[in-house]
């Protein structure tokens, strides 16, 4: 398969952070015994479930030679709109005031009840997130679709307006989640079987759904149609329109999820947060050798692209580099890794 | 098997006038199965327009159609592939990031309920290229990007072919190939005719035409001057036919006022530049005849510093200039009016002033201070100077006319006249009245002394208005002749590759 030649650059970075980090460099970087402690590298995978996510909507829009820079607002948008509902709808279950209203009732009928009404306001709730971000979603990719605008500022005035959208819920600061949904608190710092946290597990349902969508399906070979010639997808008959729409709706679905995840590792929405997500996740995808001309990306590619950028952030956190050069670390890797890509394809 | 007697596809009295111009002008054709048929004729014979009418993009006002002995109605895209009319253009339509199948396949990919069946693509992509012997692409799985441009075109014959393409029409298949691969396209088609595909064959290489048709048609003016055998004719004959007798137009050559050379070129190499030599004296048009895509263009830009010279040099004066960049060759007195003005000349979406101005910044531009005054009266010079018509300096580029937006090349360069100027196809796209102010002014700036150096695909322009023409075949100079008494026939006989005629 040709897949390995693509992606065998990226697994030998991989290896490479994985050796250098444990090692260490004399006199530049100390060595670390527990890097490869099998919580350590859990750490990492939950530190980029975020990115990840986000990632793979995002290679979707820059596949079809689009751009999305909406994401990290919608992520902030769709975060604060369920937890503010959430707030709203819900009443603990352990609340004196459901003996009190009910207080003749058969009392597991009113433990129902009040579970019930738990779980109804916390599913509603999360509709109504997700919601709010297809919208943005369908309103870029129906802008992008029928108008002339070009996709980076369609997504750079929707992602203006959805993070003004965020800042309207509590005047701005964070809203807490209600203390009593412990289920959707563990969906950002819970653990299966206390191993695999329960944000990697959605991160790689979301990779195997992403990647079975863009290259098991006919919809994702024309994705590739259309980023490579565009006419020549037109006159194939590929409906463009409606693709591009999808991948919108798509990629803002994807900030949607990711920023029920990122509240529930806050325990509370946070109107400024996913600020520069939208740039990490650009930066993931082109590491993994997603084209900015479009055409050329996978999403195995993305998924280790953020997992690169995840192990050097962490490495560096923890040899105590400081965090200003972590920034400029980020910096050299993404510059190289593009840079080589570049010259691997002329 | 079809019936041989009934052709697959036949036209009759086919008519098609674009307002007042007859492009077409009841032309007959018909095209068998297991042929191929050669179209030729200068530019603007018609041929693209026959094709157009073929593909469903152009209704025809009269004349009919029959496919397989049936009237035919073709009256969309839509029915030209209905009937299995696939016409392939120069400008393919492949998408260079997939493989060939992935091409082949592009829109009608194989699925069950959306699930790519991408084995059953590769599988039967690799049966079709196989059952069309199209063994150069045998390689299914290789990506469209690193092929050839021959075996692209072959890609973009596979699809078509893949959907029960009867009528295969090739436009100008070559005129971005190379000799060799040239060959690697005319040896798919001798076996695509070998399975009774019927394939129409545009092209301006008559001796390609020869060898590759069954039957050749000739269009001129859009009127069908004859169909004849491939074997029974010659391209002496051909070229008669392409050129008619009657090609008396009224071209305004120049006075010659020839001085002292103004540009050498001496034995120049470049990416398509084979080793070109010629000089221009001032107060002369030289002329670059040639067909599209024999390198005139492209020894243009070597010599205005836009590619790289390989070898060879460039002398203005006598003196030897060293050319890295465009601002070189403007210093050394050599300027460029390029062919494409929207994509190369102008900035569109700007003034006509600011276009007229752009040239001259450090003569308008003090320091930070732009001077509105002189930019003004530099813009009037040229506008004056030059006759173009507008309502106002600072109306858009874009609104004028094709023929005033190439006044408006030329006339840029004049605040200070060069040496040398080289015009790229100054007469593509303007009408006819446009064109004799084009001649005129062009006459003008010979008397006042500078060196012209004419690129034109239409030959009689060239061989009118210039006074020596440099024949230009595959990026070399086959020959320079004075331009008096040159017979166009005897051009075309030789950039078509005809037997060599006697030079003059």
């Amino acid at each position: 398969m040709r897949v390995g030649k693509q992606l065998g650059p990226l697994l030998l970075a991989v290896v490479i952070l994985e050796v250098v980090f444990r090692l260490g460099i004399p006199g530049l970087l100390r060595p670390n015994p527990d890097f490869w402690a099998l919580d350590n590298q859990i750490g990492i995978a939950q530190q980029i479930a975020v990115n990840a996510i986000i990632a793979f909507g995002m290679t979707l829009t820059i596949l079809i030679g689009g751009i999305d820079l909406s994401v990290g607002a919608v992520l902030a948008l769709a975060g604060t709109t369920t937890v503010y509902l959430l707030g709203l709808w819900s009443v603990d279950p352990a609340s004196p005031a459901w003996n009190a209203a009910l207080g003749g009732w058969n009392p597991a009928v009113v433990r129902a009840l009040a579970e019930g009404v738990k779980w109804a306001a916390l599913a509603g709730a999360i509709a109504a997130g997700l919601a709010t971000a297809v919208a943005f979603g369908a309103f870029n990719g129906l802008c992008a679709a029928k108008t002339r605008m070009p996709a980076f500022i369609i997504t750079l005035g929707t992602m203006r307006i959805a993070r003004g959208l965020a800042h309207r819920f509590n005047e701005g600061r964070p809203i807490r989640i209600p203390d009593c949904h412990d289920e959707f608190l563990a969906l950002g710092n819970g653990r299966l079987w206390g191993v695999v946290p329960y944000s990697v597990l959605v991160m790689l349902a979301i990779f195997a759904f992403a990647a079975i969508l863009l290259h098991r399906t006919r919809f994702g070979q024309h994705l590739y149609a259309m980023g490579g010639n565009r006419e020549a997808a037109r006159l194939t008959g590929i409906p463009l329109a409606r693709n591009e729409i999808a991948v919108y709706v798509l990629c803002a679905l994807l900030a949607g999820v990711a920023g029920l995840i990122n509240v529930s590792q806050l325990y509370s929405a946070e109107p400024a947060s996913g600020e520069g997500f939208e740039l990490d996740a650009i930066a993931a995808a082109v590491v993994g050798g997603t084209s900015f001309t479009g055409g050329v990306g996978k999403m195995a590619g993305t998924l280790l692209g953020a997992v690169i950028i995840g192990i050097l952030n962490k490495g560096l956190n923890q040899a105590g580099v400081h965090y200003s050069l972590q920034y400029v670390a980020t910096g050299v890797v993404i510059l190289a890794a593009v840079y080589l890509d570049v010259r691997r394809r002329r | 098997m079809p019936d041989s007697a009934v052709p697959l596809l036949a036209l009759a009295g086919v008519t098609k006038r674009f307002g007042g111009v007859t492009a077409l002008d009841g032309v007959d054709f018909d095209l068998r199965a297991g042929e191929i048929h050669a179209l030729v004729g200068e530019n603007g014979a018609g041929k693209s327009t026959l094709i157009k009418v073929l593909g469903g993009i152009h209704i025809p006002e009269a004349g009919r159609i029959w496919f397989q002995g049936r009237p035919a109605a073709i009256r969309s895209v839509a029915d030209a592939n209905r009937y299995g009319i696939r016409i392939i253009h120069q400008e393919l339509s492949l998408a260079p990031n997939l493989t060939v199948a992935e091409n082949i396949y592009l829109g009608r990919e194989p699925h069950r309920a959306g699930w790519l069946l991408r084995g059953r693509m590769y599988h039967e992509a690799r049966r079709l290229v196989r059952s069309l012997r199209l063994d150069e692409i045998a390689d299914v799985e290789a990506r469209v990007g690193d092929l050839s441009v021959a075996h692209q075109q072959l890609v973009e014959i596979a699809r078509a072919l893949s959907c029960q393409a009867r009528v295969l029409v090739l436009d100008e298949p070559t005129s971005a190939l190379s000799e060799a691969e040239a060959e690697v396209l005319f040896s798919a088609l001798d076996r695509l005719r070998v399975q009774g595909v019927g394939i129409i064959y545009i092209s301006h290489r008559l001796e390609e035409v020869l060898r590759l048709a069954d039957r050749i048609t000739v269009l001129r003016d859009g009127r069908c001057i004859g169909t004849q055998a491939a074997g029974a004719v010659d391209q002496r004959e051909l070229v008669r036919w392409m050129v008619g007798r009657d090609i008396v137009e009224h071209y305004p050559r120049p006075k010659a006022r020839p001085g002292d050379v103004a540009l050498e070129v001496c034995d120049l190499w470049g990416p398509k530049t084979f080793g070109a030599s010629f000089s221009v004296r001032y107060g002369e048009v030289l002329g670059l005849a040639g067909l599209v895509g024999s390198g005139r263009t492209e020894l243009a830009r070597l010599v205005f510093g836009i590619d790289p010279i390989r070898r060879g040099q460039v002398r203005v004066d006598g003196r030897p200039v060293a050319l890295r960049s465009p601002a070189d060759a403007l210093r050394a007195g050599i300027v460029l009016v390029p062919e494409d003005r929207k994509r190369q000349g102008l900035v569109m979406v700007q003034s006509v002033a600011f276009n007229l101005a752009l040239p001259w910044l450090e003569l308008w531009i003090r320091g930070c201070w732009p001077d509105g005054e002189r930019r003004q009266a530099i813009v009037q010079r040229a506008i004056s100077g030059f006759g173009i018509r507008l309502a106002d300096p600072e109306q858009g580029i874009g609104t004028l006319s094709g023929g005033n937006q190439q006044k408006v090349m030329v006339a840029r360069w004049m605040e200070k006249p060069p040496r040398v100027l080289i015009l790229d196809e100054p007469t593509r796209g303007i009408d006819v009245g446009a064109r004799e102010e084009m001649f005129v002014l062009l006459g003008r700036l010979v008397q006042q002394g500078l060196a012209v150096v004419l690129i034109s695909s239409d030959l009689s322009e060239v061989v009118h208005l210039a006074h020596r023409v440099a024949l230009v075949r595959d990026g070399r100079i086959l020959d320079i002749l004075p331009a008096e008494g040159l017979a166009l026939e005897n051009v075309l006989a030789r950039l078509t590759g005809a037997v060599s005629c006697e030079s003059g």
